[in-house]
């Protein structure tokens, strides 16, 4: 596919009228060239700093799913949000790696096909693999910053050119002296401060919410986000993750985890068994039948739930990438960033859900969607509409036999809902539903794309054994 | 009584070595010229046969410094572009200045700050050997002659990007990583009159 930068510029919602988007004179252009591109030190700057392309389209995704929360605002304050936004926009610029909160935003939105249009999720997709990488200098630098050595001195061998490119980093691929093959994942320096700033101006941003009903709310969510961006950055953790990932699957299971090699990785450095196959898009292109992305999917689910029930660990991280279809047929999970732990409240409101989960009685879901939203009864309209999006997101965990994934139509309702539920600015929930919301869209867009028809209910209920939960007063209750 | 060559390089050594020990313990305002001549256990107005300030001194440990950075710099086959090359010759620089960094700021606020003429040191051969390096590799990459101009506009910069180093407070001084490639990249972006990236996104 060929990008044409100019119509992608143009097709950016919310620009055409305003003043700043006035196309400015080549002159002009070309004498702003060089005083638009400083060093980035104070938040502003930064901001000028952030977005390739990709940004620059996420960004402005982000501010179409934003303007629904001003509806209600002074029109003032939401007309002072917008200029804003096309400011920002206007000064995204070409940095190249430093692609921090924005960038991440973007792939969630690629998550959401219906809500970006398929062209736009191609498009985030390309540009996220043709980012500019770093140079060899810059990686040589990162990794004796690290390790004290140099990695042609580290590896046997350490390719140059990265074979995937990643977010908050890029991959290469390298040679232990023991002679295993890995994959060193190698962070873009400065990426966790470029979150933080990015932050400050998501909040300057929202700003004009502030005076509305749910704004602490609002506030919660983004400093969950903020704190699971920051965390994504310690390769440390995911270090970790994998490890006790790793742990849960068997054999038999088809599922794996890569091996992390703890003396070469640090907080910045991931040096894990390099894993090869096919990336669930390339898969799709060898056209499998019907049984093998059925087995493919079975494999996927049942990785999620094995994390979930025995891990106690909430996989959320779903970009296609993330996923390994392996010569032999099982499947290989890369990247363990972004897990949240389920403890403590976030364990009890999960055991509390699987009742609903698996009766799919609308008395029961409607019990925990208002205890999980904080729904008060003065809120009929928006009981309903959590009701209809829990159904959604549930019913094909309570419905018993194979249920058709691939169903654009129903993949489509659940996207509606969902949009009707921002535009409606029914946002209020826990303060980390942003990424359980990113995780239930993230699991489902997975399944969509493999056209998958399978019976997870039966999957579930083999794994859900593993929580030892007393389910004798609903286990086996059905709707039917 | 004539002292001998050897005998000269000893103190000199010794001087140096007894200096980065001042500087390191008391930090480099509150060591004197006289502090460290009675730690070499010489007379103060034999210091200053060999160093006239003590900002003399750490720039002779940064000459030195970026002389042995000269032959850890990777070669230039390794490197893809102009901005690559200057990235490469600064972080090289950096990897052997490290052991001066923490007293290294006050010395070029004064040594190499583009603004401050006057109290110079025996900075010039650190000046004129880095930016003739600079200069050959914007020949060798096929680039119009830098002018005094954007050499000032470079130096400023690598001024800018040294003094960031020096108090970056970030873990293992990262931030300044980021800065360096900016910088060389804006730099490069300068000098070519226009940015690969852009051009890379528009074809």
């Amino acid at each position: 596919m060929t990008i044409n930068v100019s119509e992608l510029i143009a097709a950016l919602p919310g620009e055409e009228d305003d003043a700043i988007a006035q196309p400015s004179s080549p002159a002009t252009e070309s004498s702003n060239h060089f005083s638009s591109r400083p060093i980035p030190i104070s938040r502003f700057r930064r901001l000028s700093a952030l977005g390739t392309l990709q940004a620059k389209i996420a960004a402005a995704y982000l501010f179409y799913w934003l303007r629904g929360w001003f509806k209600s605002a002074d029109e003032k304050q939401r007309l002072l949000a917008e200029a804003h936004w096309r400011t920002a926009l206007r000064l995204l610029d070409s940095m190249g790696y430093l692609r921090g909160a924005v960038m991440k935003v973007g792939q969630t939105l690629a998550n959401l096909p219906d809500i970006a249009p398929p062209e736009f999720v191609e498009t985030l997709e390309k540009l996220h693999f043709d980012a500019p990488p770093m140079h060899w200098s810059l990686l040589r630098e990162l990794v004796f910053s690290e390790f004290g050595d140099d990695p042609e001195r580290l590896f046997v061998s350490f390719n140059k050119t990265a074979f995937a490119a990643a977010s908050l980093g890029q991959v290469h691929q390298a040679q232990l002296r023991t002679g295993e093959d890995v994959a060193v994942k190698i962070q873009y320096p400065g990426i966790a401060d470029a979150i933080q700033s990015d932050f400050r101006n998501l909040f300057l941003f929202l700003l004009p919410g502030r005076l509305g009903r749910d704004w602490e709310n609002t506030r919660d969510q983004m400093d969950d986000l903020q704190r699971r961006l920051t965390l994504e950055t310690d390769y440390k953790m995911e270090a970790e993750n994998l490890r006790q990932a790793r742990t849960l699957f068997h054999e038999e299971d088809g599922v794996v985890i890569p091996e992390v090699y703890p003396q070469f990785s640090t907080p910045r450095v991931l040096t894990m068994e390099r894993l090869r196959g096919l990336h669930l898009r390339e898969f799709m292109a060898t056209n499998p039948s019907q049984d093998e992305r059925n087995d493919v999917a079975r494999k996927f689910v049942r990785a999620w739930y094995r994390l979930m029930f025995a891990g106690r660990m909430l996989y959320v991280d779903f970009h296609p990438g993330n996923f390994l279809v392996l010569d032999d047929g099982r499947i290989g999970i890369l990247d363990f960033g972004c897990i949240l732990p389920l403890e403590g409240d976030e364990w009890e409101l999960f055991r509390k859900i699987d009742r609903p989960l698996t009766t799919g009685r609308q008395d029961d879901r409607l019990a925990v969607l208002k205890e999980w939203n904080d729904i008060g009864d003065d809120e009929p309209d928006r009981l309903r509409l959590c009701d209809e999006f829990g159904l959604w997101c549930w019913k094909s965990r309570f419905n018993a036999g194979e249920y058709d994934f691939g169903d654009e139509q129903d993949f489509r309702h659940g996207v509606e809902l969902f949009g009707e539920m921002v535009r409606k600015r029914y946002s209020r929930s826990r303060a980390n539903v942003i990424t359980i919301t990113r995780g239930n869209f993230g699991w489902r867009s997975i399944m969509y794309l493999l056209k998958a028809k399978v019976d997870i209910r039966a999957i579930a209920e083999e794994e859900v054994k593993a929580t030892g939960w007393d389910r004798s007063g609903y286990a086996g209750r059905t709707l039917a | 009584m004539r002292i001998t060559t050897e005998e000269k390089n000893a103190t000199r050594e010794r001087i140096v070595k007894v200096a980065v020990e001042l500087f390191k313990s008391g930090g480099f305002e509150a060591t004197t010229t006289r502090d460290i001549a009675n730690s070499a256990e010489i007379a103060t107005g034999t210091l200053f046969n060999y160093f006239d300030t003590k900002e003399s001194i750490v720039a002779a440990l940064a000459s030195e410094a970026v002389r042995r950075s000269r032959k850890s710099l990777i070669t230039n086959t390794d490197r893809a572009s102009f901005e690559e090359d200057l990235f490469a010759v600064v972080a090289s620089e950096l990897r052997e200045l490290k052991p001066l960094r923490k007293f290294i700021l006050p010395f070029l606020e004064i040594a190499l700050s583009p603004i401050i003429e006057g109290r110079r040191t025996n900075t010039d051969e650190l000046r004129i050997g880095h930016l003739e390096l600079v200069s050959d590799l914007a020949r060798q990459r096929g680039l119009l002659e830098i002018t005094p101009v954007g050499l000032q506009m470079y130096w400023s910069l690598y001024a800018g990007v040294l003094a960031f180093w020096a108090s970056d407070k970030s873990s293992k001084q990262i931030e300044t990583l980021a800065l360096l490639d900016e910088s060389m990249n804006m730099f490069a972006v300068w000098l070519r009159g226009t940015d690969k990236n852009l051009e890379r996104d528009q074809s």
